[in-house]
């Protein structure tokens, strides 16, 4: 009776399909949390997506626009020139040097709130020399792979 | 530590909840406040470590070594059940900690774990990137690092004190009456993080979570916890400076790396023809005791030159941001690129996490149970199927042995804990809106 009782709890694992076993319970599991999440929490949800929707669009609340899709744009450009100069100078760091110090200056002017020319100057030789540095210690005393 | 608690971003993953009260520390005003606090917690941790590791070491070996895929799969199990606990809404929280699991699982079903290496969980075009899934490093940057920075800038950096800038001091200062009643935090997240440390391949995070959650669960106040509370940084600082001695355990009686870091000190003994393993202690009594003393000596540097020049060393964080973001997102590129010597997809993950990040903080998911949730799964999927596999039975969870009946207790205990303080802090609310 015991035993009987107990393998109702059998499970046997086809060790061809074994990467699918503990994935498919937790896709279950977060399509039934899902499931919970939208019946307890519909009435909420439709009115904060039309209520981001006005923040994004500017038409509400103090969101930077300026600051925040720049930041996106800076960040993408810089990955893909990075990795598209890597080619050009495999295994060297100079694409992570060169593409650092326009990434750099770049986001300070982006980020600084107001600009004179003792803060232009700050910025300029900030992303001028710690790109370099970087460069130089991790790249060069360390050999640290950089693209 | 100094980045978890002034850049709200985690040096180590071990250091993730230093993040959760040091970080609204330092934006008060008492980053120094916050730091001395978890360096002195430091070495009370590794201190202790290192006290366990000489006097038990042999004992409690024997211990760790007992348990099989069961007790292990129990051990993340209780340390996810008790993040739980950390959520402000349990829903959301258990939702972010089961998508963490599944993002983990991305890429293929490691050979080298002893899967089948089929890929699972994204289409074939992503196979090429996601063989190995997304690496822990990029994610923890991305998510803590780049949507800090997004989260930000979307601000205009308004918000920020002194106008961008986290201000080191003008809150609270340090004084050591912070401790006053954190002796059992202190003992028992020492405890616990040499206890995990000595478990083979559960990691730093685990240990950290586990007594910041036990601390938050048992303490008497735990309110203002995740808010900025010292006692946080007690449990997660002296928990993941535990790990340093717990983690040497296995490795010297066993041969069994605890952690990355051991892993790589392994290499270092073979580099000196020293075998590793039961017989270490007894044929290297010189090296042993040296070992010992070193780990000691570190601690006690490490608090020296922390405690006393934090105020300097941490001076970095009154950079202005607009100099100092940009230097952060070039360093995470760093970070990302160098993990695994070179991919740049690892880059891109750091761009892809980073805008998650934010989407996740703005759409009310809890962040910290979907890390732990990442950092945890693929143990978790290794040891459930491997249990599975080798007992063919469910109860083999509930009957394997001792322990593990133990470990069922101790997540009841926490799950119950959690729902009791919820239930009480929610009739606290109640009665203070009455009055």
């Amino acid at each position: 009776m015991d035993s009987h009782w107990l393998s109702l709890f059998d499970v046997t694992i086809d060790f061809s399909q074994s990467h699918l076993f503990f994935p498919r319970i937790v896709t279950t599991l977060l399509g039934i949390l899902l499931v919970m999440i939208l019946v307890t929490r519909y009435r909420r949800i439709v009115p904060a997506m039309r209520h981001a929707g006005r923040v994004v669009g500017g038409r509400e609340g103090n969101f930077d626009r300026k600051r925040f899709f720049g930041t996106l744009v800076l960040v993408t450009l810089y990955f893909y020139l990075m990795g598209v100069l890597s080619d050009v100078f495999p295994n060297t760091g100079y694409s992570f040097l060169i593409m650092s110090v326009l990434f750099v200056f770049s986001l300070s002017l982006l980020y600084a709130e107001r600009l004179s020319r003792r803060i232009l100057l700050i910025i300029t030789l900030n992303a001028l020399i710690a790109p370099a540095i970087a460069w130089y210690v991790l790249a060069q005393l360390f050999r640290i792979t950089l693209p | 530590m100094v980045p978890a608690v002034l850049l709200n971003i985690p040096g180590t993953p071990s250091s993730i909840t230093t993040t959760f009260d040091g970080y609204p520390m330092a934006q008060r005003g008492e980053g120094e406040r916050a730091l001395k606090t978890g360096i002195v917690a430091s070495i009370f941790g590794g201190l202790f470590s290192a006290a366990v590791l000489f006097f038990f070491a042999p004992v409690l070996a024997d211990f760790a070594i007992k348990f099989s895929y069961v007790e292990k799969f129990l051990i993340i199990l209780l340390a996810l059940t008790v993040i739980a606990s950390l959520c402000s809404n349990m829903l959301m929280g258990i939702f972010s900690g089961v998508l963490g699991i599944w993002l983990s699982l991305i890429g293929t079903y490691s050979i080298t774990e002893g899967g089948n290496g089929e890929p699972r969980l994204m289409f074939d075009f992503m196979q090429y990137y996601l063989i190995d899934g997304f690496s822990l490093l990029p994610v923890l940057i991305g998510i803590f690092g780049l949507s800090t920075i997004l989260l930000d800038a979307e601000n205009g950096f308004a918000d920020a004190p002194g106008k961008g800038r986290i201000k080191l001091k003008g809150g609270a200062r340090f004084s050591f009456s912070i401790f006053k009643g954190q002796l059992v935090n202190l003992i028992r997240s020492s405890g616990i993080g040499t206890f995990v440390g000595m478990l083979p391949g559960v990691g730093g995070s685990a240990a950290s979570v586990l007594a910041y959650s036990q601390e938050k669960n048992f303490s008497r106040d735990s309110s203002q916890m995740g808010k900025g509370a010292p006692q946080g940084i007690v449990a997660s600082e002296s928990s993941n400076n535990a790990l340093t001695g717990g983690a040497l355990v296995p490795l010297l009686s066993l041969g069994i790396p605890g952690d990355s870091t051991t892993a790589i000190l392994i290499g270092a003994f073979t580099l000196q023809g020293i075998q590793v393993g039961p017989l270490f202690i007894g044929n290297n009594m010189d090296t042993w005791y040296l070992m010992i003393i070193a780990l000691v000596a570190a601690n006690v540097l490490m608090f020296g030159i922390m405690y006393f020049a934090i105020r300097h060393i941490a001076k970095v964080i009154e950079v202005p941001k607009y100099i100092l973001y940009p230097l952060i997102v070039m360093m995470c590129v760093v970070g990302a690129y160098a993990i695994n010597y070179g991919i740049m997809f690892d880059v891109w993950t750091l761009l892809i996490f980073g805008v998650f990040g934010y989407v996740a903080q703005k759409i009310g998911l809890e962040v910290v149970p979907l890390i732990i949730g990442f950092i945890l799964g693929k143990s978790a999927e290794v040891y459930f199927v491997k249990s599975i596999e080798s007992y063919g039975n469910l109860t083999i969870f509930f009957t394997k042995s001792p322990i593990a009946a133990f470990l069922w207790v101790l997540i009841a205990v926490s799950v119950a804990f959690a729902i009791y303080l919820r239930v009480r802090n929610r009739r606290r609310e109640a009665s203070s809106l009455v009055e």
